[in-house]
């Protein structure tokens, strides 16, 4: 600072400053927050939707176009055909009804599906006969895993491998009921690998995908919203740093002034100057706040604007203000920039902010006259902040205080 | 400021104190503060601690200016608290978390250097006695705390700080919460002492703890059980 004031400065006139700042405070942003997490939800929805439609079209797909073809081929064979057709028709009319659904986003509950599936399951195994327990007629060895993938759709996947559990349990009763060798106990071991293996795999992969999309969308937004606040502190900054220039130009020719004599520290207006470029320096030194709040840079405005008659004022924040309704804002600050108006001495504005509670108050010297335009005194409350106004003779003193 | 920390101190030897702070002018203009003070002498002054508590080993009270040749001081504040030091730290750098490390660090007071000779004068005397002087920068950095750790402050307790803080009038504090002054200051000290249990232990911290006992201004039950401190919302006598 000291260089800036010891600095060869072009005059410019003290009046200039704050009709700089007035203006040209950078613009507040207004919370990002809520954009922010709304955008990785967003993508993460719409990944999400990509894997549901694969899980329904492989689902009814294989069990149309591989199924049925298999199914209607060995009806003859099957030990009680009725009941392995029943049995495909009804999954397919349950299983169309929860993709239908599924891509509603209104999925049907999951455990009466999966429990309807599992009796279709053991009805179809022993329906289907020893010849047929093999062959894809057996249609449930290949279609119902992937429609248990769409009823414990977006749920753990410790659900679907006690599903697969479940079914492959079913089979080997079956397979040990039919009458079995060892030839019979190997082909079961691989089918029921194979009933396993590709249903999990695309259960897991759609989450992991699913997730990978909300984080990665995620950071996404959490860099544009850093280049945004680091644009509004850059601005800042450089808005910061004008005003420092004409704030240090100014008392830097007050002192030069002193130094050479020209100024008479006696003198009440030279005393004031003083006073003034010193409350100026120190409220440029106290902000520190990187993005300005909207409440802070309203009580700024009227900070800077109260300045231009000439009034010392110190402006001290303690924490930021959450975000908060227009109509809070002006109740917060309203009553406080109209007594700062008429403010005569010093004032001194403090801004206390937690996040369930913001106070604001300012104190002015009491002056003898009687209340021309001030408010009414004593405290009373308009909505869910608290107003307080009062005189006691050295100070006049009024305080806004929001409560969550 | 309504109080006189200093009652006791008024005996037979002037309060020394030592002052660090890189800019010249600034020692010279708090010597000349501390100088209308007739309790207090300036034992030695300087820009190092280390040089400065050689000069003067038995300074009571160390002014020191936290941001030293570009470093904040904070190692070195907490270096000699722990070695019972009554270190006074006067800044320009008044964001509350800088006034909050170094009450962590143990710091007997935090004076803001605009906030002017009667409360430099009040700060250094209240040390001087190992007991809490609370300028209003400092209560404002205390009630906006935003630490989870925090100490538990009492309605009242906040309460009186946020109005010093506002009003820097403890008269005005007095007729708004319609206390007497002398209660609006043990509010504020309270809150200063429960302080003393934040951060790393100091024998600063230590010795405005007992003082504070010793004085009446905290009930040694209250001591470590911050969650019933709310309760006990009455100021001792």
């Amino acid at each position: 600072m000291s260089a800036d004031l010891g600095a060869a400065t072009p005059p410019t006139p003290v009046a200039e400053a704050p009709e700089r700042t007035g203006g040209g405070v950078p613009a507040p942003r207004e919370s990002a927050s809520t954009a922010a997490l709304a955008a990785p939800a967003a993508v993460a929805h719409a990944s999400d939707r990509g894997a549901r439609i694969v899980a329904v079209a492989i689902a009814l797909a294989w069990h149309v176009a591989i199924g049925l073809p298999a199914v209607l081929a060995a009806r003859a064979e099957f030990a009680a055909p009725v009941v392995v057709l029943g049995g495909w028709v009804l999954v397919l009319a349950a299983g169309a009804t929860a993709g239908v659904l599924l891509l509603r986003g209104t999925p049907l509950p999951p455990w009466p599906l999966a429990g309807l599936l599992l009796v279709v399951d053991a009805a179809v195994f022993a329906a289907a006969g020893e010849r047929q327990l093999f062959t894809a007629g057996n249609w449930v060895w290949g279609t119902l895993g992937w429609f248990f993938v769409l009823a414990l759709w977006g749920r753990r996947v410790a659900g679907l491998v006690a599903l697969l559990t479940t079914h492959a349990v079913i089979a080997l009763v079956a397979v040990l009921g039919h009458g079995s060798d060892g030839a019979d106990l190997a082909r079961y071991v691989m089918y029921v690998y194979g009933t396993f293996s590709l249903p999990v795999a695309v259960f897991v992969g759609s989450a992991a995908i699913v997730g990978l999309a909300r984080e990665r969308a995620a950071a996404a937004a959490a860099m544009h919203t850093m280049a945004a606040e680091r644009d509004a502190a850059e601005r800042g900054l450089r808005e910061r740093r004008d005003r420092l220039a004409l704030v240090g130009a100014a008392a830097g020719r007050v002192l030069g002034e002193l130094a050479s004599g020209q100024a008479d520290p006696d003198d009440p207006e030279v005393q004031r100057r003083c006073v003034l470029a010193a409350a100026r320096l120190r409220r440029l030194i106290a902000e520190s706040d990187d993005v300005p709040d909207p409440l802070l840079h309203e009580l700024r405005a009227a900070v800077d604007l109260a300045e231009r008659n000439g009034l010392p004022i110190d402006l001290v924040t303690i924490g930021g203000p959450p975000p908060l309704p227009v109509e809070i804002r002006r109740q917060l600050a309203d009553p406080l920039t109209g007594i700062l108006a008429d403010a005569r001495g010093w004032a001194r504005l403090t801004v206390v902010s937690g996040p369930d509670e913001v106070v604001v108050s300012l104190v002015t010297p009491d002056r003898q006259e009687p209340e021309a335009t001030g408010p009414p005194l004593g405290d009373h409350d308009d909505g869910p902040v608290q107003h307080l106004y009062e005189r006691d003779g050295d100070i006049r003193w009024a305080q806004t205080r929001w409560r969550r | 400021m309504g109080t006189d920390p200093v009652a006791e101190v008024t005996g037979a030897r002037p309060v020394g104190v030592a002052i660090v702070d890189d800019h010249p002018v600034v020692v010279e203009g708090v010597r000349a503060w501390l100088a209308t003070e007739t309790r207090l002498t300036v034992l030695a002054t300087g820009d190092d601690p280390d040089e400065v508590l050689r000069a003067a080993p038995d300074a009571d009270v160390v002014l020191l200016d936290l941001r030293l040749h570009g470093r904040m001081a904070l190692d070195k504040l907490a270096e000699l608290s722990a070695a019972g030091r009554r270190v006074v730290v006067y800044s320009e750098h008044t964001d509350p978390e800088t006034m909050l490390a170094a009450l962590d660090a143990g710091a007997v007071a935090f004076l803001a250097k605009h906030e002017g000779r009667e409360h430099c004068v009040a700060t250094v005397l209240a040390a001087a006695s190992d007991r809490p002087y609370v300028p209003p920068a400092l209560a404002g950095a205390m009630v906006g705390d935003p630490r989870p750790d925090r100490p538990m402050l009492s309605d009242k307790e906040r309460e009186a700080l946020l109005l010093w803080f506002q009003s820097m009038s403890k008269a005005s504090v007095a007729r708004r919460m319609q206390i007497s002054e002398h209660t609006v200051k043990q509010y504020v000290d309270r809150a200063r002492i429960k302080y003393t249990r934040a951060g790393r232990p100091a024998a600063t911290k230590a010795a405005l703890l007992a003082r504070a006992i010793e004085d009446g201004l905290v009930r040694p039950e209250e001591i470590g059980i911050y969650r019933s401190q709310a309760t006990h919302d009455r100021p001792t006598p």
